[in-house]
């Protein structure tokens, strides 16, 4: 609660003009927001690139800030919106993103026997398994997976975030699960 | 409960959601519990959502773990004044950024763009030649048939009245120059000074040349003078030759 009502502080401090009140909100928050990014769109690189303009985005709607909600929903409102546009840039440019990927790949990780037998790549494979199942997610159901899953976040939180109703978030991560445990099925995982 | 792929769906599908990360109260979770010792789907799917959680918090685990949280703090906050970061927005060039809008909206929004700047450029070269048309009609062909606005017709006639008036100060007695006079004493009259006037004066000089004559006069001239042949018929006033016997 008090690290809630601070991030607020932070950002008054901010549109008063101070430097550090805005960097201090990207401290906090940059870490969880590259985890979103991360479950969102499965690189690094893309991910790093979407934290920072999440951030962007940010500061330059810093006055769009409603103070009824809490700093962590509006930033993590930003990035969830942030990702969706680079996935639809990337499919545009044809770029191989996380939802390519997984087409590419699905083939590969329908046989099982092919994958490597050895105990420390099978970790490896599993990851990369869960990623390219997590990738193939619809947008709605991937954002809910991630947050929960990457950001540990509450379903009020999330449905803060995402201004969805209680239940919908729920029945959304019911979907998502059920359907990232048929594909890892079919990659030959968890069902292990 | 229901069938789906080949696996049973319970109804309390939100409540598992909700054991399974925990966030169900004391009440809600003993009771779920109660309902998964009796509901094989529930207990199933809990069983199988466990190991998807897990295959999840591993990915994050070898994902985030290579994440440096200070390289990426030192860059963000690097960028996080005001200054640098619109700097950083700024480093995309104009035809990069028009790349970029395109590359995102939708289709329609591409076509209608296009036809838009399609539409403006006829429409300014419709503009631009029309302009430059005017001018050389009016200005550089003084001796050829000129296409008068409203305005510079009446200014015309002003002008032709004038010089008629002019003209007809020189072949009229004083008597009947007076509206002359009156022009010149005063020129912002010279305006309001119709055809119609014009006309009363010509028609003044002409019955001055046909002073001392009635109409019932000059009728019996007229057939005076087709019965008289060898009469120079150049003298006769111009209204005889309109006569309905010719």
């Amino acid at each position: 609660m008090e690290t809630a009502s601070t991030d607020e502080q932070m950002v008054e401090r901010a549109l008063t003009g101070d430097p550090e009140a805005f960097g201090e909100i990207v401290r906090r928050w940059e870490r969880r927001i590259f985890a979103l990014a991360f479950g969102m769109l499965g690189r690094e690189e893309d991910a790093r690139d979407a934290t920072q303009e999440t951030f962007l985005a940010a500061f330059r709607n810093l006055r769009g800030f409603r103070g009824d909600a809490k700093v962590s929903s509006w930033l993590h409102r930003i990035a969830v919106n942030q990702c969706i546009t680079r996935q639809r840039r990337a499919k545009v440019r044809n770029e191989t993103g996380l939802e390519d990927e997984a087409e590419k790949n699905a083939a590969v990780f329908a046989l099982p026997s092919e994958i490597s037998p050895a105990r420390a790549a099978e970790g490896k494979q599993r990851s990369v398994a869960v990623r390219i199942a997590v990738g193939a997610l619809p947008p709605d159901l991937r954002q809910v997976v991630v947050m929960k899953e990457f950001e540990e976040l509450t379903f009020q939180e999330i449905s803060e975030a995402l201004e969805l109703p209680l239940s919908t978030v729920k029945s959304r991560l019911y979907t998502a699960l059920r359907q990232l445990q048929m594909r890892l099925e079919k990659f030959g995982e968890p069902a292990r | 409960m229901t069938k789906n792929n080949e696996r049973p769906i319970c109804h309390r599908a939100e409540d598992l959601v909700a054991y399974l990360y925990n966030e169900a109260s004391e009440t809600d979770s003993q009771d779920f519990a109660d309902h998964a010792k009796q509901c094989d789907a529930c207990r199933s799917e809990l069983a199988v959502f466990l190991q998807v959680h897990e295959s999840i918090v591993l990915w994050r685990n070898e994902a985030l773990g290579t994440f440096s949280p200070v390289s990426q703090a030192t860059d963000l906050a690097s960028t996080t004044s005001p200054v640098k970061l619109i700097q950083h927005e700024r480093k995309l060039s104009a035809l990069q950024a028009l790349r970029e809008f395109f590359s995102v909206s939708p289709l329609w929004l591409r076509g209608a763009t296009v036809f838009a700047a399609l539409l403006l450029c006829v429409l300014a070269l419709v503009v631009i030649s029309r302009s430059w048309k005017q001018p050389t009609q009016v200005a550089n062909n003084p001796t050829e048939e000129r296409v008068y606005t409203s305005t510079q017709f009446k200014d015309a006639v002003d002008k032709a009245v004038n010089e008629k008036l002019k003209r007809s100060r020189f072949v009229t007695p004083p008597a009947l120059n007076v509206a002359s006079k009156e022009v010149e004493v005063k020129p912002s009259k010279q305006q309001s000074l119709t055809r119609r006037e014009l006309a009363r004066n010509s028609s003044a000089t002409r019955s001055q040349r046909l002073r001392g004559f009635t109409r019932a006069e000059r009728e019996q001239l007229a057939a005076d003078l087709l019965l008289i042949p060898g009469r120079d018929e150049a003298d006769l006033p111009s209204v005889f030759y309109e006569e309905p016997n010719q």
